[in-house]
């Protein structure tokens, strides 16, 4: 609806739009300016030198294990961490400075945390894993404490009604009732981590994106071509896969608690 | 001529062992100004079949969660077992497992199996080991099958709970409690929604397990019907004050506050408050 209110509205937002463009010298004439530049670009990688291709997915190989060992490892830390942040576990003593610590973890991208801990162990795929387990910690406990926290309360009050220690009732009631929402966001976090640790090899943390970033420094598109073409046909054949394990198993069981609520 | 047995329970000593539960005017809000429950006196006897019926809104439901500890009342006392019920207090704590609660909603875990949530009921005794590794001891398993024969749910041990009709849920909230080995067994509204069979036969079957384990059960109802056939007594509750007690001996009704009156007069009575 046009509003007044509505109109003062769009009118800021334009307003800071043009603001925010000046400010970053983005101007539309040097973009259609530089269209040229990218044929180019396309031309020479159009030149795909295939013996590089082995070595692509050798590359691509040790990305998709620095990310599964990072997503695993920072989900599984994260989980304990999620516990103690839910609000309707604990009291505010315990979850307020935990959230606070998660929070600040959260504020790091991982670029950054690959290029502190580059500093600290040295160049290499080590430091891409060790950032990748950060960022998925940060992360993945937020998601994790809030399908926590939207956990029906129902058979928590039942069951907490027996008498059941706190670790009995997240081993029996908090991690049934959420496990479909954890391993969706497993999954997810899997997915996402494979297409950032493809480019933490740009700060030398490991991963193909150290192939990618050097032969663009020396313009070897060709050979970069055939390193980035590995990356987009292994994102997308993950991202099929994770919605056939979503499909099969995770929407299985939530229709299934939808049917209850009849 | 009607047999006539006149329940002198305000005189009834409140140090005798038969008393299991025992309320003296007990009041309660949720937001410290409106209150729920006034001035409720109610005093059980360890094994009776006790029935508390109420239209929505009166406060029954309240009145079973004051009693497992859930929530605290804000003026005077209760005592179950000699203890005063609450959740956060390690003596109660200790005693919560031999309190059956199943609330109106069941609280079942819906994607875990028939067994898996009636061997909940078992977690107290289970030692830290056991639990996080989810190893119930062979003779626990064993009273899980022999429970669930008695709800009549043998061979569905294995189905997820969703899948499950409303009265098949019922029997594993029931097993579940059971599977407790509670001397107190509290439901709340648990047969308002089945159909007229339904109800009576999770009905029967609470009768019957209530004999065998020597229970003491507390049920909310919405019919007062249903609380007339099956309890040896019924309290009123209208708008958070207990109205009326009665005592059922098979088909007659002993009242204490009023006089003697028959099931019918009871019934017009409560048809006449339910309807306003
Ligand atoms: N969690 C709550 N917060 C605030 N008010 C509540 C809450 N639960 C119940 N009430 C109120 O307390 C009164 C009694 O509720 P309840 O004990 O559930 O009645 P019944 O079980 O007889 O239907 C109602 O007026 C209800 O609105
Ligand atoms: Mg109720």
């Amino acid at each position: 609806m046009m509003t007044p209110k509505n109109n003062i509205v769009i009118g800021i937002i334009i307003a800071l739009l043009v603001v925010a463009s000046y400010n970053v010298d983005a101007n539309p004439i040097e973009f259609i300016e530089g269209l040229p530049n990218l044929a180019i670009v396309v031309e020479e990688m159009l030149l795909v030198e295939p013996k590089y291709v082995p070595t692509a997915i050798w590359a691509m190989f040790e990305t998709i294990q620095m990310a599964f060992i990072g997503t695993i490892i920072g989900f599984a830390i994260a989980l304990p961490l999620s516990m103690l942040a839910a609000r309707n576990l604990n009291s505010k003593y315990v979850y307020a400075p935990i959230r606070a610590l998660l929070a600040a973890i959260r504020t790091f991208p991982s670029i950054l945390w690959a290029i502190l801990f580059v500093i600290m162990v040295g160049l290499g795929p080590f430091a891409g894993v060790l950032a990748i387990i950060m960022y998925t910690i940060g992360f993945v406990s937020k998601l994790q404490y809030e399908a926590i926290e939207t956990i029906d309360s129902d058979p928590m009050d039942a069951v907490s009604s027996i008498g059941v220690s706190k670790w009995q009732l997240i081993r029996y009631v908090v991690i049934p009732e959420s496990a479909s929402h954890l391993l969706s966001q497993l999954l997810y976090m899997f997915d996402y981590n494979i297409r950032q640790t493809s480019i933490l090899g740009l700060v030398g943390a490991g991963g193909i994106g150290f192939y990618i970033i050097n032969y663009i420094k020396f313009f070897e598109y060709g050979k970069a071509a055939v390193f980035m073409l590995v990356v987009l046909i292994t994102v997308l054949i993950i991202d099929w896969i994770s919605v056939k394990i979503r499909d099969k198993y995770i929407i299985k069981s939530q229709h299934g608690m939808e049917v209850t609520t009849k | 001529m009607k047999k006539i047995q006149m329940i002198k329970n305000q005189t009834l000593s409140l140090i005798s062992t038969k008393k299991i539960i025992q309320m003296s005017n007990v009041s309660t809000s949720y937001d410290s100004k409106n209150f729920v429950l006034k001035g409720i006196n109610l005093s059980i006897d360890r094994g009776t079949n006790y029935a508390i019926v109420g239209q929505s809104g009166s406060g029954k439901s309240t009145l079973l969660k004051l009693m497992n500890g859930m929530m605290i009342s804000s003026n005077g006392t209760i005592k179950i077992d000699y203890v005063v019920p609450d959740m956060n207090d390690k003596k109660f704590k200790k005693m919560m497992h031999t309190i059956g609660y199943i609330p109106q909603s069941l609280g079942l875990i819906k994607n875990i199996t028939v067994i898996e949530n009636i061997l909940i009921g078992a977690l107290p005794r289970l030692s830290k080991t056991q639990s996080l590794f989810k190893r119930f001891p062979e003779h626990e398993i064993q009273e899980a099958k022999r429970i669930l024969k008695l709800v009549a749910l043998s061979g569905k041990e294995n189905r997820k709970v969703y899948m499950l009709s409303g009265g098949e849920k019922r029997r594993v909230a029931i097993a579940r409690a059971l599977m407790q080995k509670p001397t107190i067994l509290l439901a709340d509204e648990i047969v308002s929604e089945l159909d007229h069979v339904t109800a009576h036969e999770i009905m029967d079957l609470i009768a019957d397990a209530q004999k065998r384990m020597n229970l003491t059960a507390i049920m909310v109802h919405h019919d007062m019907q249903l609380a007339l056939e099956y309890a040896n007594r019924v309290a009123v509750i209208k708008e958070g004050e207990k109205i009326l007690e009665i005592g059922v001996e098979g088909e007659k009704i002993v009242d204490f506050q009023t006089g003697d009156m028959s099931a019918e007069e009871i019934m017009e009575m409560y048809n006449d408050d339910s309807k306003k």
